[in-house]
């Protein structure tokens, strides 16, 4: 799923000051799941907000609403009649449920009070971590489910780099270095030679938007050929 | 849940929540026709046959059917219940299907907001 974190608290503060209605909206998709932006965080968030601009004199409204997913605009429709009464939008959802927001509202302000992080694993309660980084040519069928784009630190596509030292990254001794456990877990399973054959380089697809059309519904969105 | 045990359910709150889309809540109660179609279209109750509760009927009837047949007269371990069938049996996936129309993601999202207005709502910390 997407985790998130919420953005250093003045960053935040900076960006809503010159207002005085304040809409929180929080998510109760991925940011509820990874603890960073669902109903109990907005609810968190405001209270510190009230306490701060409280103390500066400041008399503001903050509201909250948590809706169960942003990035889908079905779920964005009870907002309508709430957002009136507010000068500008702050949301805790990732930035593509933020963005959904600003395309629906556009003659609001919406600002993000959390940084999209990565698409990642839940390692643990509290503790998130990286697997992908939305290339849009999946390699890990044959790097033995390791991702090369994501973990190693070059995005080497063909083995490690020289750096590589007893299985640790030249970056820091404490990081693994990914070609090594590439290597290693392809020799447990026998598939070394999948490692072995010189692959054509990667088109980066993540430089510009795309989208994605599921073939079953091609009908509806593209013309025919 | 961030409620206070001594404090009540607000089920003013409740009844005004289910009013705004009341007309919509008796209808598509009323036409659901017990048929299970929707069964089959829920990936959890397909891994989980033998559960009635991962029917989306059946999710749809025990939480916004519920609230609606209660009046918004229900406890706190009403909405508990209900926390447990909109959040735990439930992703809102969207992918149910029913032959007759009823917007069963809708009811379930319904379901989800009027717990979230009593500071009842699912938690990722355990």
């Amino acid at each position: 799923m997407i985790k998130i974190e919420q953005k250093p608290f003045q960053e935040i503060v900076d960006c809503i000051q010159v207002y005085d209605h304040i809409l929180n909206v929080g998510c109760g998709g991925c940011a509820s799941v990874c603890m960073g932006g669902g109903q109990k965080e907005v609810n968190i968030l405001n209270a510190e907000l009230e306490m701060y601009f409280d103390e500066k004199g400041q008399n503001k409204e903050i509201g909250s609403y948590t809706v169960e997913r942003a990035c889908n605009m079905t779920f964005l429709e009870e907002l309508d009649e709430v957002v009136k009464d507010y000068d500008c939008i702050l949301s805790m959802a990732c930035s593509a449920g933020v963005q959904f927001i600003a395309e629906r509202f556009p003659s609001k302000p919406v600002f993000p009070a959390i940084n999209t992080v990565a698409i990642g694993v839940d390692r643990d309660i509290g503790l998130y971590e990286e697997k992908c980084r939305a290339c849009g040519d999946c390699v890990i069928g044959y790097t033995g489910g390791i991702c090369p784009v994501t973990r190693c630190a070059k995005g080497l596509f063909n083995g490690p780099c020289g750096g590589t030292n007893e299985g640790m990254c030249e970056v820091h001794k404490d990081i693994p270095c990914a070609w090594y456990d590439i290597h290693e877990r392809l020799k447990a399973q026998n598939r070394l030679e999948d490692i072995y054959k010189i692959r054509e380089p990667m088109e980066w697809q993540n430089q510009v938007q795309r989208a994605v059309v599921h073939p079953d519904y091609a009908h509806r969105y593209m013309e025919e050929e | 849940m961030d409620n206070n045990s001594e404090m009540q359910v607000d089920t003013q709150k409740i009844r005004d929540l289910i009013n705004q889309d009341k007309s919509m809540i008796k209808l598509m109660l009323k036409v659901c026709a017990h048929c299970s179609m929707c069964a089959e279209s829920c990936f959890l109750y397909v891994h989980s046959p033998d559960d009635p509760k991962y029917i989306p009927s059946y999710k749809m009837l025990n939480s916004v059917g519920y609230l609606y047949k209660k009046k918004g007269n229900v406890t706190w371990e009403d909405l508990e219940r209900i926390k447990e069938i909109v959040w735990d049996n439930c992703v809102l996936c969207t992918r149910c299907y029913c032959p007759l129309g009823v917007d069963i993601p809708r009811m379930i999202s319904l379901a989800r907001k009027i717990c979230r207005s009593q500071g009842v709502y699912k938690e990722y910390n355990t």
